[in-house]
């Protein structure tokens, strides 16, 4: 099918009838930007897809401002198509009335049709109902673009699905693979209400079913979760690559900054080591008794001092009393009248120990059973066992005895246990010296890193620095550089646990299931066992046939892609189109990249983008005429503005190639000569191989500033 | 009991209300650690840690200075008993530090123990006599804190102040000695 003609009438910069005579092939309509070549789309866009809204604003005003209060006129868009012998066309119009104050009035909107047999014979039809048995709808959707940025048709989510459901043969699968699921779900639950018939079994099985139910969400879960890490991993090796584009040396790059993270590690190393909790120690570590030790010094003389002040006060009272009362109690003197020991010193199990091994082992001599030092110990121990028992309080001694408490002996035992411990105080110097030697050792180390650290960034942001970038644009890709490198390096970590995660849930779900299996094989009734094995194959059959059509649909769409992708970049990207599917949930997603070398190759211009997306479009375009059996016009307003004029004669010669009506509205090739204000087209146009070629100009001369000077026509070329 | 450090640790030592400041700005009250106490500009987790810190930088300065009768005296409601008795992942349990306070507050203190031993002296007298020993010291340990910081409000910054001006006192003798990267006198 061909457009054959439009006619456009009164239609924006449109005035009066203009008609365009297309030709099968290749029509490069060119024009300069103003001249009219987007309102031409938009004409044919209103015939195809537009309503009865806001007619007004779609009237030429210079047809407004021509035509007599209480005039009418006609507004229309109208194509004439040609499928085989036969012609069709369909026009859409409304009528103006001209008022009085100079505006219109629109009404007798009507969509029309006509279809003329090859005979001549003309009958008149709905145009709406015409235009989408000739040109489906499903088709016009890949049929016309407006800019570069539509051609990226799969940015919305239903492309996908529209273009499977009305070109591909999954679509004729999809029925009988629900259909077929819900049989098997039948067949699952018939087996399973048998097995529960068996009271024994109700209680396990239905434990497992939960197992495995949740196992399924877990896993279900997971899978989403991997997609969107892996889309999310994408985006960073994007980012990263865009960033490095700019990079003249993007190896050197690469070493420079696997230096600079080995060293930013190092640091924090080093950094965790250091402990200066140095006000924390003074009380954790006891170093706040570093000078302890001469006051425990002057403590311990003290309570000596008391202790033996103590004693000596209680001898001589004790020698007082003894005279008054007469030697009631024997004592062990010692010589000289020397101030005896504390009573308890040596204590009673060491002065056992020595009684028993008959030697004093305080001044090391023999004390043999017998003699004098054997019995002075003697007599100490047993003044000792005395002085613990419970006394007679009618006792004369105890009654006027001079000390009535003991607070200082409690005193000397504190000096004691801590004199024994002295040691630890000691070495409190020696901890805070190897810990500052410690902590200065680290510093100096991390001092040195931090010097080659600014070594390597400097060198990085030399590298950095020679780049295309404008210096604030740089400062954002400096930034960002380093974080988005460390979030790629956590998201491949988290892959590949969930990679792993996936595994071991599967394993874990087909154990559940066989161990499921098994008690359905021992309980479930036999026939039932068979339908459900028959409707589980069927219903495999179906899946896996939609999913083979569907996988065979995208390979195929690659290929063809590819095929004019390279046409379109003969000499330049040696990569080539990777069209990628995904899901997400229960929905499909089509990625489409390129990719150089088998790597993922995501900084590309924007003429390369927008060859890609041609490419794509070419490719649906032509899956769509092999469909329906039929070739279908594209339309294309300024696809390729990013190319460059040389590179938009290459591409247009491919186009030339190709089989079905292209019509393309196209900036290029025009010379706007600002002193004559005349167009004029390039001699290059010549070598543009093409079918048929126009210009739209405005009729010169023209007011800018007034609507109602505008008309826009077409020159043939 | 006839034991005076018994006694004497279920007290609770006051000081001085004109240095409830330094106790605000320098100690954490809830016993935050790690970060969290540095981020809120606190070098003592608890307030009877800055008590101790003063009461040492005090004793090891010779800075014997009571509370005057004119100034109002104040306390954190906590007995000795209980000070340092807390052993968390971060930190270590420090009750023996009691006994040493004990210790160096009795080689400081006049108190005839024989006195009481004889029974001519009552327990809480001497006790008494001991906390108004720490507290003195303490006293003017917080007066040299605060001596320092009007001299140099930023003089705590370093993590390492507190330490360094611990090991300047006097009680380091005249000998010289040299800790890590710091020299005392």
């Amino acid at each position: 099918m061909i457009i054959e003609k439009v006619i456009l009438e009164n239609y924006l910069c449109y005035y009066g009838k203009k008609i365009i005579e297309l030709s099968n092939g290749l029509n490069i309509i060119l024009g300069e930007n103003g001249e009219g070549k987007t309102k031409f789309y938009e004409a044919i866009e209103w015939l195809f897809q537009g309503n009865n809204q806001n007619l007004a604003v779609l009237v030429s005003k210079k047809a407004i401002h021509e035509h007599q209060v209480g005039e009418e006129f006609k507004v229309s868009v109208s194509v004439a198509f040609k499928l085989g012998s036969e012609k069709y066309i369909i026009s859409k119009s409304f009528l103006n009335k001209k008022l009085k104050d100079g505006s219109i009035e629109p009404y007798n909107y009507s969509v029309e049709g006509i279809e003329e047999s090859s005979n001549g014979e003309r009958s008149q039809v709905d145009g709406k109902v015409l235009l989408d048995q000739i040109f489906p709808v499903q088709i016009r959707r890949y049929s016309m673009f407006k800019g570069e940025s539509e051609l990226d048709i799969f940015n919305n989510d239903d492309a996908l699905i529209n273009l499977i459901n009305h070109f591909s043969d999954a679509k004729y699968f999809d029925k009988y693979a629900i259909r077929s699921t819900y049989l098997r779900e039948q067949s699952d639950r018939a087996v399973e209400s048998s097995v529960k018939l068996d009271k024994k079994n109700i209680q396990v099985y239905k434990g497992l079913e939960e197992e495995i139910s949740a196992l399924e969400r877990k896993r279900h879960g997971l899978v989403t979760l991997t997609n969107l890490n892996e889309a999310e991993i994408q985006r960073l090796e994007q980012s990263i690559q865009e960033a490095s584009k700019y990079v003249q040396n993007a190896s050197d790059l690469e070493i420079y900054n696997k230096r600079i993270k080995k060293l930013e590690d190092e640091i924090a190393r080093l950094m965790s080591l250091i402990d200066e909790g140095y006000t924390t120690k003074l009380f954790d570590e006891n170093w706040i008794n570093i000078y302890f030790e001469q006051y425990l010094s002057e403590y311990s003389k003290k309570v000596s001092l008391l202790s033996s002040k103590r004693r000596k006060e209680q001898s001589d009272y004790d020698t007082e009393i003894g005279i008054r009362l007469g030697e009631k109690k024997a004592k062990a003197d010692l010589l000289n009248n020397a101030i005896p020991l504390p009573i308890n010193v040596p204590s009673k199990l060491h002065m056992e120990e020595m009684l028993k091994d008959e030697i004093c082992k305080v001044c090391n001599r023999d004390a043999k059973k017998g003699s004098e030092a054997y019995e002075f110990m003697y007599s100490r121990l047993k003044e000792y066992i005395d002085s613990q028992l419970t006394t007679d309080p009618s006792d004369e001694m105890q009654a006027q005895s001079l000390f009535h408490f003991d607070y200082t002996s409690k005193l000397v035992q504190l000096s004691s246990s801590h004199e024994d411990n002295l040691k630890t105080v000691r070495n409190v110097k020696e901890e805070m010296r190897d810990l500052f030697e410690f902590n200065d050792q680290r510093k100096n180390e991390i001092l040195d890193l931090q010097q080659k650290l600014e070594a390597e960034i400097e060198n990085r942001n030399n590298i950095l620095g020679n780049s295309k970038l404008a210096a604030d644009k740089l400062s954002d890709v400096l930034l960002n550089y380093t974080s988005w490198q460390n979030e790629l390096k956590s998201c491949n970590t988290d892959h590949l646990n969930n990679i792993n995660q996936l595994k071991n849930l599967d394993s874990e779900l087909k154990s559940k299931k066989e161990e499921k299996n098994k008690i359905d094989l021992k309980s479930a009734k036999s026939f039932l066992l068979k339908t459900r094995d028959i409707l589980t194959d069927i219903a495999k059959i179906f899946h896996d046939t939609k999913e083979l059509k569907f996988e065979e649909f995208i390979q195929g769409l690659e290929k063809k892609a590819n095929i004019f992708f390279k046409k379109i970049n003969v000499n330049s990207f040696t990569g080539k189109i990777v069209i990628t599917r995904k899901q997400y949930g229960n929905k499909n997603a089509l990625t489409i990249n390129l990719y150089e070398d088998d790597k993922p190759f995501f900084t590309p211009n924007q003429a390369l983008e927008t060859s890609k997306h041609i490419a794509v479009l070419f490719a649906i375009s032509e899956i769509a005429s092999e469909a329906h059996e039929e070739l279908y016009p594209m339309i294309f307003d300024a696809p390729i503005s990013s190319f460059g004029e040389n590179k938009a004669g290459e591409f247009l010669n491919l186009i030339y190639e190709t089989q079905n009506q292209k019509i393309l509205l196209i900036k290029d090739f025009i010379i706007n000569d600002k002193k004559t204000d005349k167009l004029t087209v390039k001699k290059e146009f010549d070598k543009v191989k093409r079918h048929k070629a126009f210009m739209i100009s405005l009729k010169r001369p023209f007011d800018s500033e007034s609507l109602k000077t505008i008309d826009s026509q077409f020159i043939s070329l | 009991m006839e034991s005076l450090f018994s006694k004497w640790k279920t007290k609770i030592p006051s000081y001085s209300e004109v240095h409830k400041e330094l106790f605000n700005s320098l100690s954490s009250k809830y016993g935050s650690e790690g970060e969290k106490k540095l981020s809120l500009g606190k070098h003592f987790s608890t307030n009877y840690e800055l008590y101790l810190y003063a009461f040492y930088l005090g004793l090891y300065n010779d800075e014997f200075v009571p509370i005057t009768k004119q100034e109002k005296k104040t306390n954190f409601s906590y007995e000795i008993m209980n000070w340092g008795s807390k052993s968390t992942s971060l930190r270590k349990d420090f009750t023996t530090i009691q006994e040493h306070v004990f210790i160096a507050t009795f080689a400081k203190c006049n108190v005839d123990v024989l006195e009481l031993d004889k029974g001519n002296v009552k327990e809480d007298d001497i006790v008494r006599e001991l906390i108004y020993t720490l507290e003195s010291y303490t006293n003017g340990g917080l007066i040299l804190i605060r001596e320092e910081l009007e001299t140099n409000p930023n003089y705590f910054f370093q993590p390492s102040s507190f330490l360094q001006k611990l090991l300047k006192c006097k009680a380091a003798s005249s000998k010289k000695s040299s800790i890590g990267g710091l020299t005392v006198d």
